[in-house]
């Protein structure tokens, strides 16, 4: 079974190939896909030896997973995760993540911040952003998960070949949780720890996903 | 009857301008069209202004004929953007698609 490990790369020249080293013992192929950094992630990355590709354009992390999950299935993935380049995830939880697509009991795994694994989230995040996600996902598209952001998963191919990420932006995430429900994987959550460096999406970045989920909806 | 020269004016501007753009073959048929039938129509809502407030206060609004014809260039504008914010939309999917296979080609 060969496991494909799909990173999406910005600015990232710092923690890019301290994030590879850490994930080699745990899957076959490393994909690195850099989003037009304006770094030097690229060299960095490459001097690793991973499988490298570089955007011409900058257009965000969604568009950069589409490109990283195509081509890890082109080149014959059997399972794909999706793993931040910042060092936020961490590398031990993976093991649990495959298990249970390895043991054919689920098509999706999602890691999850809030299933008792400790992980230093900002309150702001924690409090208010999250559960009304929670409470959006429930409401609007009768998702239940602990976790309704996580952009830490792993794929079964079949789930992955199923996959349409149509946002670019940060509204991936949401997208490939409604998009794994509707397309009836059996998804299962799996707690996981992040460790915060600088905290992420604010309030408005909140509402620019639910924003940019409409307009993709409209035009599609 | 000063602002509605004014208004004239400023139409009369625009329209001149429309025609040299056409001239200068700066805008294709459809735009000039659309444009044409944009400011005759601002030329007529001012000229028949009286005729409007009028036509407005029949139909039971409170307004005069003006505000009602903000409301609608302000209702009209929202439109646009709007439609404009998908069309940027549409084409930033499009580039999205075009630097995927670019980047997957090399």
């Amino acid at each position: 079974m060969k496991i494909t490990c799909v990173i999406p790369a910005y600015n990232e020249e710092k923690s890019i190939a301290l994030v590879i080293e850490k994930l080699r013992p745990y899957v076959d192929e490393i994909i690195v896909v850099d989003d037009a950094s304006g770094d030097e992630t690229s060299l960095r990355a490459a001097q690793t030896g991973v499988v490298l590709v570089r955007h011409i354009i900058n257009r965000g992390q969604g568009a950069a997973l589409r490109t990283g999950t195509q081509l890890a299935l082109a080149r014959g993935a059997d399972i794909i995760i999706h793993f931040d380049a910042d060092d936020q995830f961490q590398v031990e939880d993976i093991p649990e993540m495959l298990a249970p697509l390895q043991a054919g009991r689920a098509d999706a795994v999602l890691g999850s911040r809030f299933l008792g694994k400790a992980s230093n989230l900002p309150k702001m995040k924690k409090n208010i952003i999250m559960p009304l996600a929670r409470f959006t996902n429930r409401v609007f598209f009768n998702i239940r998960l602990s976790d309704p952001q996580s952009g830490f998963r792993a794929l079964s191919r079949e789930s992955a070949q199923a996959l349409k990420i149509e946002n670019d932006g940060m509204a991936h995430c949401s997208e490939i949780i409604y998009q794994l429900f509707k397309n009836k994987n059996r998804v299962e959550e799996v707690p996981i720890t992040v460790v915060y460096h600088e905290f992420g999406q604010n309030f408005s970045g909140g509402f620019k996903v639910i924003r940019d989920i409409l307009i993709q909806k409209l035009i599609n | 009857m000063l602002q509605q020269i004014l208004a004239l004016i400023v139409i009369l501007f625009f329209l001149i301008r429309l025609f040299r753009q056409k001239k200068k073959k700066q805008i294709t048929g459809n735009e000039f069209l659309l444009w044409l039938i944009f400011w005759v129509l601002a030329l007529g809502a001012i000229i028949f202004l009286k005729q409007i407030d009028t036509f407005v206060a029949w139909l039971g609004f409170s307004g005069t004929a003006i505000n009602i014809l903000v409301y609608i260039a302000v209702l009209a504008l929202i439109y646009q953007v709007f439609r404009m914010r998908l069309n940027i939309a549409k084409m930033e999917k499009n580039i999205s698609t075009l630097n995927q296979a670019l980047t997957l080609k090399k």
